[in-house]
């Protein structure tokens, strides 16, 4: 098994805190956040993003509204909550905690 | 040239070729399965639809009409297989990148998913009801050897025909796309029904519905059928021969000994010893009628119940194999009869058929009334008998609408 799959559950997980740092950027139909995500680690499917994206509007942490678009049927767009703000700051300081401490782990100590 | 099919996905409609339109089916009716408990699933697969039917906008242009199956095929992969991000950790999409806790989930991903399969019906490119079909799925062999033995069966003890009547009455039939996926023992996902698609799974199922390939294949399987009945009534004959020789001693035999030549006029001690043959066959037929029907209706045969753990078609099945070995030497004795008649055994006078026939159904309306009157377990069974009969013929019903 290579890195790439060890990691799978990992990336799997960081997925919905990387949808919320999408979002929160900007408001985003399915295709930007799929475009976004392409190119790095983390690129996935619409059979996945569907259903998570439905399961974080329960929670609460995003909502959608219907705009029309030039091409094509209105799309979905995308945007926080108050609650998925609060989650993504939450969720990003825990991160932050989390690669501080893979980066110091190991390491010699200072003293 | 293909044939195309018309669909619409969210108000548009698109021409696709008949094999990506039985990829698609297979993706929704697999993701529609997969979010079953989600409370979003209508809204989840109307999102997929929508992003489908854009996707195949995408492929179609002011000269190109038809999305081709290949293009399907690439619009299902990049779509992706639908997981329920809400029970993730209670079931575990096959294959499929996961997200459930703790070291353990790795190893799990590399191990396939255990098969479990079930006894079911399967109408799917079946011949009558589909109880071969299912029977041979079960147990992983051809359809066809189950279907020969079946047909071995009969014209050997013609048990086999009850056998299958009675698997059709209490075999389900799989309803939903995951009961069928659990008749094969394989999950119901998504990639799975695409590879069969592909694989030209579902192609008899199409041959089915055109009349004229179904009819021309009648006629071979009629053809090939009364072959093997000619040979086998050869057989028969040639084995009902060998057994008088064998199994009948001189010494009770009425009339002259089996070596002699056949008489000309049948000796008179076979009627009755025929009449004797029929009755003891026709009691047994009835208490082994009784004995299914008790089985069927208190899960015990006469007061007596098969190991808890053993499937009731198991019991069926052994409890009729058990019948058919105990009446195995009164037939090889009225075989031995008719050889005594001097004729072949299934060409003897009508007088010993009819005599047969009137004694044997006299023995089972009798027995029938005794039973009814003296054991409580089979009177009860009788009175459930209607609604079993309703049931069957139910069950022919919907298969004949089906076709």
């Amino acid at each position: 098994m290579g890195v790439n799959e060890k990691f799978n559950p990992i990336r799997k997980g960081l997925l919905e805190f990387l949808l919320l740092k999408i979002i929160a950027a900007d408001k985003v139909y399915v295709a930007d956040i799929l475009r976004q995500l392409r190119d790095t680690e983390f690129a996935t499917q619409e059979g996945t993003l569907y259903p998570l994206l439905s399961k974080m509007r329960r929670e609460k942490l995003l909502d959608y509204e219907w705009k029309e678009s030039d091409a094509g049927p209105p799309r979905k767009y995308y945007q926080l909550t108050a609650k998925g703000r609060e989650q993504l700051r939450e969720t990003t300081e825990y991160w932050q905690k989390i690669s501080g401490t893979v980066k110091d782990l190991g390491r010699p100590s200072a003293d | 040239m293909n044939k195309v099919v018309t669909i619409h996905l969210r108000g548009a409609a698109f021409q696709l070729e008949e094999a990506g339109y039985d990829a698609l089916r297979a993706y929704l009716d697999g993701a529609t399965r997969r979010l079953g408990g989600n409370p979003d699933r209508d809204e989840i697969i109307a999102d997929i639809e929508q992003a489908i039917a854009d996707k195949c906008r995408a492929v179609l242009g002011a000269y190109k009409n038809v999305v081709v199956a290949a293009e399907i095929n690439q619009i299902i992969d990049e779509m992706g297989p639908v997981q329920d991000a809400a029970a993730e950790g209670e079931e575990r999409p096959a294959g499929g990148a996961d997200s459930a806790p703790g070291a353990g989930a790795a190893a799990a991903d590399a191990a396939p998913p255990p098969r479990t399969r079930r006894l079911y019906k399967l109408h799917d490119g079946a011949m009558f009801a589909g109880v071969c079909n299912g029977l041979a799925v079960y147990f992983g062999i051809d359809p066809t050897i189950v279907r020969l033995l079946f047909v071995l069966l009969t014209f050997f003890w013609g048990f086999a025909i009850l056998v299958y009547l009675i698997l059709m009455i209490i075999l389900p039939s799989p309803e939903t796309t995951a009961e069928k996926a659990a008749a094969y023992g394989i999950p119901a996902t998504a990639q799975e029904f695409i590879r069969r698609a592909r694989e030209g799974y579902y192609e008899g199922m199409r041959t089915w519905r055109d009349r004229r390939a179904h009819r021309e294949w009648r006629r071979r399987f009629k053809r090939e059928m009364r072959g093997w009945g000619r040979r086998l009534r050869d057989e028969v004959r040639a084995e009902a021969y060998h057994a008088a020789a064998a199994a009948v001693p001189a010494s009770w035999a009425p009339g002259p000994s089996p070596s002699g030549m056949p008489p000309a006029a049948p000796p008179f001690g076979l009627l009755f010893i025929l009449p004797l043959v029929a009755i003891l066959r026709g009691a047994l037929a009835v208490v082994c009628f009784f004995s299914v029907i008790s089985l069927l209706a208190t899960r015990t045969v006469f007061g007596v119940a098969p190991p808890a753990n053993m499937p009731l078609w198991v019991a069926l099945v052994l409890l009729l194999v058990f019948f058919t070995i105990i009446s195995w030497p009164l037939k090889a004795l009225r075989h031995a009869c008719y050889w005594h008649a001097g004729r072949a055994p299934y060409f003897v006078s009508p007088i010993f058929w009819f005599v047969d026939a009137v004694v044997g159904l006299g023995c089972a309306v009798l027995a029938i009334w005794l039973i009814d009157r003296y054991v409580p377990h089979a009177h009860e069974a009788l009175q459930a008998l209607p609604s079993i009969l309703h049931h069957a013929v139910d069950t022919v019903k919907q298969w004949w609408g089906t076709r």
